[in-house]
């Protein structure tokens, strides 16, 4: 029985593995098909075209700017201010550190389209709606608090005689947390940041209703691809490109994707 | 033991105040909205607790929150083992794990309006792999009139999307078993069964609550993936909570839709405080 488990666990990572990626290679295929007819190419041959009209497409080209500049802006503002909050949550017992913690984790699972019309309303009046520092500063909605949930089990894993050798040798807490804890999670900071940008890059809701004119992210400018005809090889072709990133960047942190998420009491 | 000390709030009060604004002051104003009749933000009536009273006594309101949950405990029931089991799978060398690692989370990195889209080409009968696949044994390509095959198609999309979230918070759990705890329970001869239930379990347990909160919120609330397969349709059969809500924002009903909000929000507030419940209730337990 037990002599066989290593083939049927391989079996099964295999064929989930060929689930997932099935999906995928669909959409690489017809990313690579003209499925609208076009005066050079027959509809159903196969093309580079849809992947050059991503860049001879300004929309499209600004799009892929504007996600990469929100998602950095996002990045920017969740892990400094998550730091912090994760260090208090894993190391002090403060008055209402419970309840806020649930409050922290209740915003995480708000679906956003409950709060899509104040949120319009109320950057509207800070003259953010349109541009990608709304986006940015809407998605700490849920990812400042993963980001806390995820920093505070890489802290709780610093043993705690590290705080009170540094206490002990007259540093503060905020020294503390840029001397030494820094250092010791980087690589938690990393995975942080890699979970924002993935959480932030696909989001949908919020970057639909915050860019009416300006500032459209990928995933919007892929729905305005959508009309009566519909080039689907070129949203393929779109989809495809706005994995690029997040594939390289997954590829990168491989090793580092497991370490994150350690139990996390608080 | 955590060191008592208030002056830790100096330390979450960026976190508190960035998420004040972002999500407890546009909380408050639905809560505000949802008392009045709204015609333009300028000119409104105080109503009360009617929508309130509609949405309760109405019967689409309580549709939509059975088919939602009917969806989730579906969604939870296959994605929670199946990621358990697959992140019980994953290879011993690092370098194969990194590998699948990687694989298994690519869906997470599609758009999301755009996970729809894969898997209606998908299932095309015509360019589609599984589509001509499925039309060969003569299946019928007309799967969108069926209210079970759509929500086939909407349950096997969100495990495609979501289970690797689940695998890849299991497997950082399964990281923390010391190697010790294997080889003595090779020497004792323990069964597969043995081990997972007595040693990977308990380190389990915790990230489990995790990801059954995320996942039971996040399917609950299913929007944008759930309306573009199928509109919401056959019959409404797929018009999930969310859904309705969008549909609802849709049609400038400001003052029902507010209150429908705050209605979500009260059935969040209280799933996540039956989630800190577990939560203490795991940590009392002697862990190993």
């Amino acid at each position: 029985m037990t002599k066989y488990l290593g083939v049927f666990k391989a079996f099964g990572l295999l064929s989930f593995i060929l689930f997932v990626l099935l999906p995928l290679v669909q959409m690489t295929m017809v990313s690579f098909v003209a499925t609208l007819p076009h005066p050079d190419v027959a509809r159903g041959s196969v093309t580079f075209r849809n992947y050059v009209g991503i860049f001879t497409d300004p929309n499209l080209r600004s799009a892929f700017v504007n996600s990469v500049a929100y998602v950095i802006i996002n990045i920017c503002i969740t892990i400094p201010i998550a730091i912090p909050a994760a260090y208090a949550f894993s190391r002090i017992s403060f008055l209402g550190d419970k309840h806020l913690f649930l409050a922290f984790i209740a915003f995480r699972i708000t679906p956003p389209v409950v709060l899509t019309l104040p949120i319009f309303q109320l950057f509207s009046i800070l003259g953010i709606v349109n541009s990608v520092f709304g986006i940015a500063l809407a998605h700490t909605l849920f990812n400042l608090p993963i980001a806390i949930w995820i920093l505070q089990g890489f802290i709780a894993n610093i043993p705690k005689e590290m705080d009170e050798t540094a206490f002990l040798d007259g540093y503060s807490r905020p020294q503390f947390i840029w001397k030494f804890l820094l250092p010791q999670i980087s690589s938690g900071i990393a995975v942080t940041a890699f979970f924002c940008f993935m959480f932030s890059w696909v989001e949908v809701v919020f970057a639909r209703i915050l860019t009416t004119t300006n500032g459209k992210p990928i995933s919007m400018a892929i729905n305005a691809l959508f009309g009566f005809q519909t080039d689907i090889g070129l949203v393929m072709a779109v989809t495809v490109t706005s994995m690029i990133p997040g594939a390289a960047l997954l590829f990168a942190m491989r090793n580092h994707l497991s370490k994150g998420f350690k139990i996390g009491k608080v | 033991m955590k060191k008592n000390d208030n002056s830790g709030w100096i330390f979450v009060v960026p976190a508190a105040v960035v998420l004040g604004i972002v999500g407890l002051v546009p909380l408050l104003t639905i809560i505000n909205y949802s008392f009045f009749e709204i015609f333009t933000l300028e000119s409104r009536f105080w109503v009360g607790l009617e929508w309130y009273g509609n949405l309760i006594s109405s019967g689409r309101f309580w549709a939509s929150f059975g088919r939602s949950t009917l969806f989730s405990v579906l969604i939870l029931v296959v994605q929670i083992p199946l990621g358990v089991a697959i992140a019980l799978c994953m290879p011993q060398g690092k370098f194969w794990v990194g590998i699948a690692l990687a694989l298994v989370a690519l869906p997470l990195l599609v758009p999301w309006n755009m996970i729809p889209a894969l898997w209606l080409s998908l299932l095309n009968p015509e360019t589609g792999i599984l589509g001509q696949v499925m039309s060969k044994f003569g299946w019928t390509p007309d799967w969108k009139l069926s209210i079970t095959k759509t929500w086939l198609v909407v349950v096997i999309m969100d495990v495609w999307h979501w289970t690797s979230l689940v695998v890849i918070l299991c497997y950082s759990a399964l990281t923390t078993v010391p190697q010790p705890y294997y080889q003595a329970a090779a020497i004792d001869g323990a069964t597969p069964w043995q081990v997972f239930r007595h040693i990977q379990f308990p380190k389990l347990q915790s990230v489990l609550l995790m990801a059954l909160l995320l996942r039971f919120m996040d399917s609950f609330m299913i929007y944008v993936e759930a309306f573009s397969i199928n509109a919401g349709g056959p019959y409404n059969a797929t018009m999930f909570l969310a859904v309705d809500l969008g549909e609802e924002i849709k049609a400038f009903n400001y003052g029902p839709s507010a209150a429908r909000s705050v209605l979500y929000f009260v059935i969040i507030l209280s799933v996540a405080w039956m989630f800190t419940k577990a939560q203490a209730w795991l940590d009392r337990e002697p862990s190993e």
